[in-house]
């Protein structure tokens, strides 16, 4: 049997504190505001910003994590808004905790509608790490991840670092590499909301770290094979 | 429907005016026993978190009863919907969205019947209710875990939906408030009565792998408390029903009594099993939801059905309020 009685991981912490844990799992209400946010997203990204996706068939069934160029807040949108079904109700975007959990409502949202899970970044513990590594293999999660760290100021793609290798190095799961196109034009991190914008992602065949040990090199060789196949999906 | 205006009834003044004077008094007494140092530092702070969540949640459980009946049908589904996000949390059930959103159509349903005093529905809901519930997973094909999740779903769907509906049913009846106030009450008090007693005499344990804090002194004062107080207040409402009988006003209180420790000890064996001390953390002193409500569950439609025997709800009122032609 399959089923074992077994509490969710978040059992027992308050509110407050649940929102903002990486052992947060999601309900039936989550779930359905979920559903009700991506439906507006899907519609807000055809109809503002004409999104044309390429390379669908590449999406893998869960546990995998998508990786990207990080030039605006619309990626992790755009990155959410794509998958479907299965793959849609277990994604995780994996964000800045100092810009996204700051502030009960703000953790609130990020929680509920975008089932994002924060990061702190340059204090992220090796317990943090343990814990998503975990939950990926166990619960079969997406996790949609950024690279570089932060959103670039240019627009011009920074260097990937080491994180997600400590994430995926060693096992089975299949990490997607995705370009997207547009996003900084449309909302810079120089500008408070965005503007109209057509906007490209291209998703890329899956890169495997299976045979990479999971130590300090095998992560940043991780690092590097995503690098590359991002590059190569943008052109560069 | 005839509507009764808040405080007609004699026994619905003397439990609220009762349950506002025992708050003040406890204050009174933790006061004093803070002031002078008496208890442990850790019995006096579980004294005023008690206490404190008390003074939220007994407003909170009589306003809505005071207000009428749609308060009180619109609260008893809150509460059936939060005792089941608890439980499914508790139990892993969340893990299959289908069955948990099946059950919260079922709690909908039972109290959208209660709203409608459409008692062909609300009874035909249980087996209805269930036989969707066994289905609804099949078209998944997924058979592992099939009998665990369609039985969690069942039991969840029996307590937070069939069985506390029984308490928005009872509003069809234009005489409910001092009838619901005597049930909520007077299990609050088993609980804090069975605290009490085992505190003060305390002795061998009840079930002690099962709730190691539980005392037969305790259950029995508490029994004992309750059926006696029940049974009292009974004899008020039901003055004049072939229920105002002594044996079987003390039946009804006993049952009462049975109803709300057997609901104490059926979440605590829920709980042992999965290895959890609280089913939540929204009260503070009691834990969440369901930790606090617990003796309401098996009390509700066991409280029901004893009266519906006798005298019955809401029979001299229109029946299918909103589906009816």
């Amino acid at each position: 049997m399959e089923f074992d009685l077994r509490p969710a991981r978040d059992h027992g912490l308050e509110g407050a504190d649940r929102l903002k844990s990486l052992s947060r799992e999601r309900g039936l209400g989550s779930l359905i505001l979920g559903r009700a946010w991506r439906t507006m997203l899907r519609g807000y990204m055809r109809g503002f910003h004409r999104l044309e996706v390429t390379g669908r068939e590449h999406l893998p069934p869960p546990p995998f994590v998508i990786v990207a160029n990080h030039s605006s807040h619309l990626d992790a949108l755009t990155l959410s808004a794509v998958l479907r079904g299965e793959a849609a109700r277990r994604a995780h975007s994996l964000a800045a905790g100092d810009t996204f959990f700051t502030s009960t409502l703000g953790s609130a949202f990020a929680a509920y509608a975008v089932n994002a899970l924060p990061i702190w970044r340059k204090r992220t513990r090796p317990s943090e790490i343990a814990t998503l590594r975990e939950r990926l293999l166990q619960d079969r999660l997406v996790y949609i991840l950024f690279p570089e760290g932060t959103r670039c100021r240019d627009g011009v793609m920074a260097g990937f670092q080491p994180g997600i290798g400590a994430l995926v190095a060693g096992t089975e799961v299949p990490i997607v590499p995705c370009y997207l196109d547009g996003a900084f034009a449309a909302w810079p991190p120089t500008r408070k909301y965005p503007r109209p914008g057509k906007l490209r992602l291209t998703i890329g065949a899956p890169v495997h770290a299976q045979d990479l040990p999971s130590t300090r090199a095998g992560w940043e060789e991780t690092a590097q094979r995503c690098e590359t196949a991002v590059r190569a999906l943008s052109g560069q | 429907m005839i509507r009764q205006a808040a405080f007609d009834h004699p026994v619905t003044v003397a439990i609220v005016g009762a349950t506002a004077g025992v708050l003040a008094f406890a204050g009174l007494v933790i006061g004093v026993m803070t002031l002078l140092g008496r208890g442990t530092p850790d019995l006096r702070r579980e004294l005023w978190l008690r206490t404190g969540s008390w003074c939220l949640l007994l407003p909170l459980m009589m306003g809505p009863v005071l207000l009428g009946r749609e308060w009180v049908i619109g609260a008893v589904t809150l509460l059936g919907i939060a005792c089941l996000r608890e439980f499914d949390r508790a139990t892993g059930l969340f893990r299959e969205p289908l069955v948990t959103a099946i059950v919260v159509i079922g709690i909908l349903a039972a109290n959208f019947a209660a709203l409608d005093h459409w008692y062909g529905f609300f009874v035909a809901l249980w087996p209805l209710t269930v036989g969707v519930i066994t289905i609804g997973t099949i078209p998944l094909d997924r058979p592992a875990g099939y009998v665990q999740r369609t039985a969690l779903g069942i039991l969840a769907y029996m307590l937070f939906g069939a069985g506390l509906a029984h308490l928005s049913f009872m509003t069809n009846e234009p005489g409910y408030r001092p009838i619901l106030l005597m049930l909520l009450t007077t299990v609050a008090l088993s609980d804090v009565a069975a605290f009490t007693f085992g505190k003060l005499i305390g002795g061998p344990k009840l079930c002690p792998a099962t709730s190691p804090n539980k005392s037969i002194s305790g259950a029995l004062g508490a029994l004992t408390v309750t059926t006696i107080l029940v049974a009292t207040l009974a004899s008020f409402i039901f003055r004049g029903t072939p229920m105002a009988q002594p044996h079987w006003l003390i039946l009804f209180g006993l049952m009462v009594g049975i109803g709300a420790q057997a609901g104490d000890l059926m979440l605590s064996s829920i709980k042992r099993d999965i290895g959890i001390k609280d089913m939540g953390t929204i009260l503070p002193g009691h834990g969440g939801v369901l930790d606090r409500f617990n003796s309401l569950l098996l009390v509700a439609p066991a409280a029901f059905h004893f009266i519906q025997f006798f005298v019955g709800f809401g029979l001299a009122q229109p029946a299918r309020l909103i589906t009816g032609p």
